[in-house]
């Protein structure tokens, strides 16, 4: 599905991933833990191809593809889909109209059919049953006015939406109640399956309760310098990051 | 042209010191000027008709000074001017350390750097200070001094004359001073007073101007900030109007990171005129700007309010809010209000807002109902957004001070 | 991204065709004289005529405004025409047959189309080419129901009566410099009249085209809604992308008897000039409507063209529990000024007005809201709500606010609100994150961002502005 080979990528000439290599196959569960700075977020922004964040050596295919030479959308209607850790408004923007617009994109990358307005609401309205969002949130603005965790589930609603292949879900337990959480937690489990693999990016273990990973890798200083199963996820709970030394404490970029 | 402007320029010409280079340059100016009537913007809503056929009169030289009313609490330092002259004797005063005070007559560099440096010169009143503020003062805050006495700059009008006097003020490098300008009278008078502040990389002012004249004292007058590299500037106004009173705020971002704050109060009594110019230049980046006027109008009584605020192309990250409210008391008041915003960059967030409130009938009859008289009812009803602006005041000596007179003035005011 | 965005915005304007016809011109030049002959080609009677030569006199010792943020060079009055007709409408034909195909391809590559069969069918158009109306539509149908919809030269021989009574009541022939010349040289326009209690069965639409060269267009448009009816009528306007600018001074008056609605939409398309500002059409129009007891009119406008555009559509509310409204966007790219807004009268009683204003400034364009909300001392009860928002793609533009609020009735509530924002890369980010490329996000979030206004569009209208903006936000995306 994914293959990271010694990548470097720097913000503002920062130099904040240096040298990671990850591989991912389909239907595979990864999630990726570290303490703030470590790069953590800075992986989703260069996957999705952020503007701004520059990646100076290294490569990254997805499904075959090279991934760093197609623009932001292009990786979109590949595939890929970041579940952002604080999604913007749109002012004026129905979620349901920007959802519409995306799904037929990429849709029709895919060579398919535009859905039809009848049936893009269906489906619409059952992405938003399986994460309890009130149907009025396909009227209203993109994420405006909503709160922290309705925006988190807005994301997921929407990746249940598009169907992508993989997904990054950038700190998406981040300020989630236990409730919430585990909201988020059954949309993401109800799109596990064969053909999808997932990034679950996350600074605290509480997340991998709800999602098992196939594999925990720990990113530190823009590397990751642990990988290991499930069991590891719970013993950085126990023992936190201080292992890792000063170099994991710097601040994010 | 008008009579007293003729005047203006013809008393202009004798005056002959050593801001004299200064003085020629805005007397050019104003011999190009055209005397402003309702179709020049600046002057759209105010009518100059008082000044325009007044006699030149001025102040006597010689005089004694009234009681000059303390702020209780406030234990200010006065400096006070009666008639456009300098009453006060400095050498008797003892400066604290940091605090030079010095005369507009003695020749200083500062003085003549500092004069009309950062009073745009577009206003016309401006430019006739310019010319004859004779008498005036510069305060000097030594770098890195921090003045904990309250500077007070008292101006008094004398009957029948005229009065122009002029305050620079330097607030050096991580300076912290305090100033307020008292203007008081009700007797038949015009003054000018401009006062341009300097405020200098990480100095902090904290500004007060008291507008307290009122009847047919008229009053024109400007407060000129440059803000420096995150200086920063607190500062407030409470007006009264009068026959015609006139303000012109002009406070310019010109270092980044700094911060202005500008408060107004203005109450006008039955009849009165009070109109308010303020204009905020964000010149460079990262600046703010929060402003906030508010202002209740009597019978017979106009405001105008025209707040500007400009952000020029490079001042990206520029914070400004503007915010204009008004209660209008009667149908014979009227309330202009024009908050202008003049964008040309486009990271910036930049709002304003103005509104012009009514009196609630209903629930003024509600209150009297329960037994509350109509005044206390008004004040209960209305007076809160009022209020609200002196509890802001960072002088709470001052702001006890001012809410009882501003309070029983509001409840003085007829309701028509 | 703000690149990406530059290039999203880089225009396209489709409209900007010539159509080969011929066509009787006057010389350029403004005199009496040519006022004389204006009216003689349109045969009109003595009184029209005077009234014409009146106005002139005014405009004649008017002096043309001087606007603090407008920047163009000094237009020769002298160096325009001031009548420009297709030489086929001099026998004025009878029928759509008898027109010049030519004119008729005209509107059709416009998208519309005069036969009525395919015409949408709730429409009625009057289409004005240059300084004659080619043909109204539906003229039969709407009479039916007692409506006058007809070109204004026409009603000048046909309703005096009623020309005479409204014209110039609303916007007064020395009411500003362009209305007063407009006043001396108007050529055509539309004229409706909707009787008492009727509501008008079909919207009514003109559509306006400046086709000849260095020749202004003057229309003169007047609607009277008789107590208790209702119009909505729609205005549209193009123009070939030529490199001179060309001048249109039109006046539009409302008049709204009690009880009476009339909504008002404009989508405003002249050329707007190209990328360094050559050429364009200068946008100067009145238009101002007077509201009677309970009467209502509603403007909306969405205005994309012109390189300069100078108008205030606005509400006289003099009856009692009148109300005004004014909904608007403003899109300024290029070298375009827009300088916009409204003015809100309130005299009457309970008065009612509201405000939505949304300027888009990209480019170097520059874009203004000017209004003027006005609580008479009696207005008892009166309330205006004002709400600008500015939206700046790009930091070589600029949005500006210059609301004057003038109050003289202490239970008039007056409130206004501005905002400025920006086109964030977080949005840009997210959209394209999500599939959609540059130029579908851009100009998405610009929809969204009007969506107040377009929602007061009629139907037919409102795909018609949202696929205007996407023309105009449409181009390549590296």
């Amino acid at each position: 599905m994914l293959k990271i080979s010694n990548l470097h990528a720097s913000v503002e000439e920062k130099n904040i991933l240096k040298g990671l290599d990850l591989e991912i196959r389909p239907g595979e569960v990864h999630a990726i833990m570290g303490p703030n700075g470590a790069g953590k977020s800075t992986l989703g922004y260069v996957l999705s191809g952020r503007e701004g964040y520059e990646v100076t050596e290294g490569s990254v295919e997805m499904q075959g593809q090279n991934l760093l030479d197609l623009e932001t959308e292009e990786r979109a209607r590949a595939g890929l889909f970041l579940a952002f850790q604080y999604p913007v408004e749109i002012p004026g923007v129905s979620n349901m109209e920007f959802m519409k617009e995306s799904v037929n994109a990429i849709r029709e990358a895919r060579g398919e059919e535009a859905l039809s307005a009848a049936d893009f609401l269906k489906k619409a309205k059952e992405a938003c049953k399986q994460v309890n969002l009130p149907l009025d949130f396909l009227k209203r603005g993109v994420n405006e006015g909503f709160s922290g965790g309705e925006k988190k589930r807005n994301e997921i609603m929407q990746m249940i939406l598009l169907e992508p292949k993989l997904c990054i879900l950038d700190e998406s337990d981040s300020g989630l109640d236990i409730d919430a959480l585990q909201v988020v937690a059954k949309g993401v489990n109800s799109q596990r399956s064969p053909d999808r693999s997932f990034i679950v990016v996350t600074h605290y273990q509480r997340l991998l309760d709800f999602i098992e990973p196939d594999f925990v890798h720990i990113l530190a200083d823009g590397k990751i310098v642990k990988s290991g199963d499930a069991s590891l996820a719970k013993e950085v709970e126990k023992t936190g990051y201080a292992w890792l030394g000063a170099k994991g404490e710097e601040k994010e970029a | 042209m008008s009579q007293w402007l003729e005047q203006v320029i013809e008393r202009a010409e004798k005056v002959s010191d050593h801001l004299s280079a200064k003085r020629g340059e805005a007397l050019s100016l104003l011999r190009q000027q055209r005397w402003p009537n309702r179709r020049v913007e600046a002057w759209k809503y105010t009518s100059l008709t008082p000044i325009e056929q007044l006699t030149l009169v001025e102040g006597a030289t010689n005089q004694k000074i009234a009681d000059i009313p303390a702020i209780p609490g406030v234990n200010s330092l006065d400096l006070v001017f009666c008639g456009g002259r300098l009453v006060t004797d400095l050498s008797g005063l003892s400066l604290p350390k940091g605090l030079n005070i010095l005369p507009l007559s003695q020749a200083q560099q500062q003085t003549l750097s500092l004069f009309a440096s950062i009073k745009p010169k577009q206003h016309l009143f401006g430019l006739v200070n310019d010319v004859l503020a004779i008498d005036g003062l510069l305060l000097d805050i030594e770098a890195g001094a921090d003045i904990t006495q309250p500077i007070r700059i008292v101006y008094l009008s004398q009957k029948d004359s005229e009065s122009h006097n002029r305050l620079l003020v330097r607030v050096g490098e991580g300076a912290k001073v305090c100033v307020i300008e008292h203007a008081l009278g009700a007797q038949s008078s015009l003054a000018t007073e401009f006062a341009e502040y300097k405020i200098e990389k990480n100095a902090q002012l904290e500004h007060y101007r008291l507008n307290l004249r009122s009847g047919k004292a008229l009053d024109v007058g400007g407060n000129h900030f440059f803000l420096d590299e995150k200086a920063q500037l607190n500062s407030s106004l409470v007006a009264f109007g009068s026959d015609l009173s006139r303000l012109d705020v002009d406070i310019v971002h010109g270092g980044e990171h700094a911060n202005a704050k500008f408060n107004a109060i203005y109450l006008l009594g039955t009849g009165e005129t009070f109109d308010l110019h303020s204009c905020v230049e964000h010149a460079v980046a990262h600046g703010t700007t929060e402003e906030n006027a508010r202002g209740i109008i009597g019978d017979r009584a106009k405001a105008v309010f025209n707040g500007r605020i400009h952000i020029h192309r490079h001042a990206q990250k520029t914070l400004a809010e503007l915010n204009n409210r008004n209660l209008l008391l009667s149908r014979r008041g009227q309330v202009n209000t024009k908050p202008e915003l003049e964008i040309y960059a486009d990271d910036v967030k930049c709002a304003h807002g103005a509104t012009v409130a009514e009196i609630e009938e209903k629930a003024l009859y509600y209150l009297r109902s329960r037994g509350i008289s109509r005044s206390q009812a008004l004040v209960m009803l209305n007076y809160g957004f009022i209020q609200e602006l002196i509890d802001e005041l960072p002088n709470q000596a001052l702001a006890d001070w001012l809410a009882p007179m501003l309070r029983s003035r509001f409840e003085q005011m007829e309701v028509k | 991204m703000s690149e990406q965005i530059e290039k999203a915005l880089s225009r396209k304007y489709e409209a900007g065709f010539v159509s080969e016809i011929e066509s009787e011109t006057f010389a350029a030049g403004l005199d009496e004289d040519v006022i004389r002959r204006i009216s003689a080609m349109k045969q009109e009677p003595q009184w029209m005529l005077e009234w014409r030569l009146k106005a002139y006199e005014s405009w004649l010792k008017m002096e043309e405004p001087e606007w603090a943020h407008l920047h163009y060079p000094k237009i020769d009055y002298q160096a325009i025409s001031y009548y420009s007709a297709p030489k086929s409408m001099k026998d004025k034909p009878k029928s759509l047959d008898e027109v010049d195909p030519e004119l008729l391809r005209t509107y059709e590559k416009l998208g519309i189309p005069l036969y009525e069969q395919q015409m949408l069918a709730g429409i009625a158009v009057d289409a004005v080419f240059d300084s004659v109306s080619v043909v109204t539509t539906f003229r039969e149908k709407l009479e039916e129901a007692g409506v006058i919809f007809c070109p204004i030269s026409e009603a000048v021989h046909k309703y005096p009566d009623l020309v005479k009574k409204y014209l110039g009541t609303v916007v007064p022939r020395s009411d500003n410099y362009f209305a007063a010349l407009n006043s001396a040289v108007f050529t055509d326009g539309s004229f409706v009249y909707i009787p008492k209690g009727v509501r008008c069965p079909m919207e009514l639409s003109t559509y306006f085209r400046i086709n000849e060269q260095n020749t202004g267009q003057f229309e003169r448009t007047l609607i009277i809604a008789d107590e208790g009816s209702h119009v909505s009528y729609l205005e549209g306007c193009t123009a070939p992308q030529r490199d001179e600018n060309q001048l249109h001074a039109a006046v539009v008056e409302l008049v709204a008897l009690d009880n009476a609605k009339i909504k008002y939409s404009t989508v405003q398309n002249w050329y707007p000039g190209d990328e360094n500002g050559k050429g364009g059409i200068y946008n100067f129009v009145t238009k101002r409507g007077i509201c009677h007891t309970k009467a209502h009119i509603s403007w909306t406008q969405v205005e994309t063209g012109s390189a300069i555009t100078w108008k205030y559509p606005s509400c006289i509310l003099k009856g009692d529990n009148s109300v005004g409204e004014f909904y608007s966007v403003a899109l300024a790219r290029g070298r375009q000024q827009a300088d916009t807004g409204t003015k809100m009268i309130h005299l009457g009683k309970n008065t009612k007005s509201t405000i939505i204003s949304k300027g888009i400034s990209a480019g170097h364009a520059n874009n203004a809201y000017r209004g003027l909300v006005q609580m008479g001392p009696n207005s008892d009860g009166a309330r205006n709500f004002t709400q600008c928002d500015s939206l700046l793609i790009g930091d070589q533009c600029g949005a500006h606010t210059f609301p004057y609020i003038e109050s003289r009735n202490p239970s008039a509530i007056v409130e206004h609100e501005a905002t400025t924002s920006k086109v964030s890369d977080e949005q840009l980010f997210l959209c394209q994150q999500r599939g959609l490329d540059a130029e579908k996000a851009v100009s998405m979030i610009v929809n969204g961002f009007c969506k107040e206004v377009f929602k007061e569009l009629p139907m037919e209208f409102a795909v018609e502005a949202g696929k205007l903006l996407e023309i105009s936000l449409e181009g390549s995306v590296g």
